[in-house]
């Protein structure tokens, strides 16, 4: 395999603005993330981090700025579009099919991104049946294939979320607190699995994290937000020694 | 008690292929039927399956695709306008008029089916009712042309001049097409789709699917089949009024798909079946057969929210587990 283009920029965000009624969320945000980069966003309550998730997945559109993936502007398109040119996205609180069993999550997740999509062969689906399932054992959730996902716990769920990201075959992938509300041990054994995958998938990551334990174990570079700003941005132990950071965010 | 919201059941891609052996029994146990029994039982029948197609074309809105509609009728409605205006207005032989009908109801399903798609929830069925209120004004009030009132009669022979169980035999062979059809829809990758963005359109947006498109196209799905219908209905008569868009058989439509249960593929079927035995049985003995089915509905909500095809699975699941065990 040849190696990526290392140093290539993935994502630049530029002055990027979004005002919710009075309230400013983003307050000129600028942000250059390479390829294959890891990169954490954290900062307190408040800061903007989610809001700036939203608009890098669609959710919600910028008020000025620009986004561009590659040399693509992505200002204004909807979560939908996001996805097809690569954007994969974990909500906070975790976003699946809560009627439907793992399994079904796993092959929705599948046929939602393939091209044969509208496609009324049931033929399609058996096909990819194995497939589906080698998808669910990198996420050890292959022996809860038949469980119905309201049934199953919260940090199962939070896994189910990723591995059907990884399946839509995302080149940047957008984690939001993907270890939010698990336990200590659960959330290494996660984001072990992320950096395992983004590593074996050659994927751009950008993730927002509170536990500072994850953040310094995943991330190259880490972007601190306070206020809808950059408020420092470096190499995780630039940051841990970052005078001002410590003081807003780390606590001193 | 149960849960609230009942899970869907699994779709097990080993068995999303028809249960042809069913099929084929209750196909042929209704054929027999159809040629034993007295016309008027005939003509009962009939009714029936017509109504399991129109529950059942709405099912797929309301089950599926996270939608839903106060409005119905009128789809089900435009397929007996469709060929009742085609060939008393514009001289259309009757086939083509046949063809009309469920393409007039398409051609609905995807106008207002578009303009609901913009909200969500409530806001989207209130439009649905909205553009209902509209169709039925214009079958109404236009009386030059829909005929008003007294609607549009004599455009056809009755049954198209077939014998109750010839045209019984038709439609229960076009409804029976229908429903594999159906089926196929639910149980293909189309049918996943719009299951996903029903479920959770957040989720299915992210990867990669606008709900408002899946919604449009499961809503124009729906509107053809309840076009279908529609037009079986209005042959069957050999009339058309302005009730066929209206109120009363958008109601009856979603009382037989809850009655049926909610996200079941044979909500329609089961509500449509019992719905129509307690309009012509218990309505023999009882004026007050709503009231019956009133009934019927609270105690189906209240003790078995996935309905009666909801609590059959339940029984089958038991029984499968026992004889497992």
């Amino acid at each position: 395999m040849p190696e990526q283009p290392t140093g290539a920029v993935a994502l630049t965000v530029r002055s990027l603005r979004k005002n919710f009624g009075k309230f400013v969320a983003l307050d000129g945000v600028d942000l250059s993330v390479r390829q294959g980069e890891r990169r954490a966003v954290i900062g307190p309550n408040g800061a903007g981090k989610t809001t700036l998730i939203n608009v890098l997945g669609g959710q919600l559109v910028g008020d000025s700025g620009s986004v561009m993936l590659g040399t693509r502007n992505l200002m204004k398109k909807y979560p939908h579009q996001m996805s097809r040119l690569g954007i994969g996205r974990t909500f906070q609180i975790s976003s699946t099919f809560p009627r439907m069993t793992v399994f079904d999550n796993m092959l929705s997740a599948h046929v939602c991104s393939a091209s044969w999509w509208f496609s009324l062969s049931a033929g399609r689906l058996k096909r990819i049946k194995d497939e589906v399932m080698s998808e669910l054992e990198i996420i050890h959730l292959d022996r809860m294939a038949d469980q119905v996902v309201e049934d199953i716990s919260h940090g199962d769920r939070k896994r189910l979320e990723f591995g059907m990201v990884l399946a839509t075959k995302p080149s940047l992938l957008l984690l939001d607190e993907p270890t939010a509300g698990m336990g200590l041990q659960e959330r290494h054994e996660l984001i072990d699995l992320v950096l395992k995958e983004v590593t074996r998938r050659k994927l751009t990551l950008v993730f927002v994290e509170h536990d500072i334990d994850i953040v310094f174990k995943a991330a190259e570079h880490i972007t601190v937000m306070a206020l809808g700003k950059v408020f420092a941005e470096g190499k995780p132990e630039e940051i841990a020694k970052h005078q001002g950071v410590q003081e807003i965010y780390l606590g001193g | 008690m149960t849960e609230a919201n009942p899970p869907s059941r699994p779709l097990d891609v080993d068995s999303t292929a028809v249960n042809w052996k069913l099929t084929g029994v209750l196909v042929a146990l209704t054929a027999i039927a159809l040629f034993v029994l007295d016309p008027r039982s005939v003509f009962a029948i009939t009714e029936v399956m017509i109504f399991v197609l129109f529950a059942s074309a709405l099912n797929l809105v309301l089950s599926y695709s996270g939608m839903v509609s106060f409005g119905h009728g009128v789809y089900f409605g435009l397929g007996a306008y469709g060929i009742a205006l085609t060939v008393a207005r514009f001289d259309w032989p009757i086939w083509a008029g046949l063809m009309a009908g469920p393409v007039l109801a398409t051609i609905a399903g995807l106008v207002y089916g578009f303009l609901s798609v913009q909200l969500t929830f409530i806001y989207a069925g209130m439009l649905t009712l909205a553009c209902a209120e509209v169709t039925f004004g214009i079958a109404h009030q236009w009386f030059s042309f829909t005929g008003g009132e007294s609607g549009i009669t004599g455009y056809v022979v009755t049954r198209l001049g077939l014998s109750p169980e010839m045209f019984g035999l038709t439609v229960l062979i076009v409804v029976t097409v229908s429903l594999l059809l159906l089926w196929r829809i639910v149980h293909s990758p189309l049918g996943l789709v719009i299951r996903a963005v029903g479920e959770n359109p957040m989720r299915a947006g992210a990867m990669g699917h606008n709900r408002k498109t899946i919604q449009l196209i499961a809503f124009t799905i729906s509107g053809f089949f309840s076009g279908v219908a529609g037009t079986l209905y209005g042959v069957f008569h050999g009339n058309v009024f302005p009730d066929y868009v209206g109120a009363q058989f958008t109601l009856d439509g979603l009382v037989m798909v809850l009655l049926g249960g909610l996200y079941s593929f044979s909500a329609g079927i089961y509500g449509a079946v019992i719905f129509k035995l307690a309009d012509n049985i218990v309505s023999h003995y009882f004026e007050l057969w709503e009231l019956v089915i009133g009934i019927i509905l609270m105690s189906v909500i209240i003790l078995s929210p996935a309905g009666i095809a909801g609590y059959v699975n339940r029984l089958l699941e038991h029984l499968r587990r026992r004889t497992h065990a």
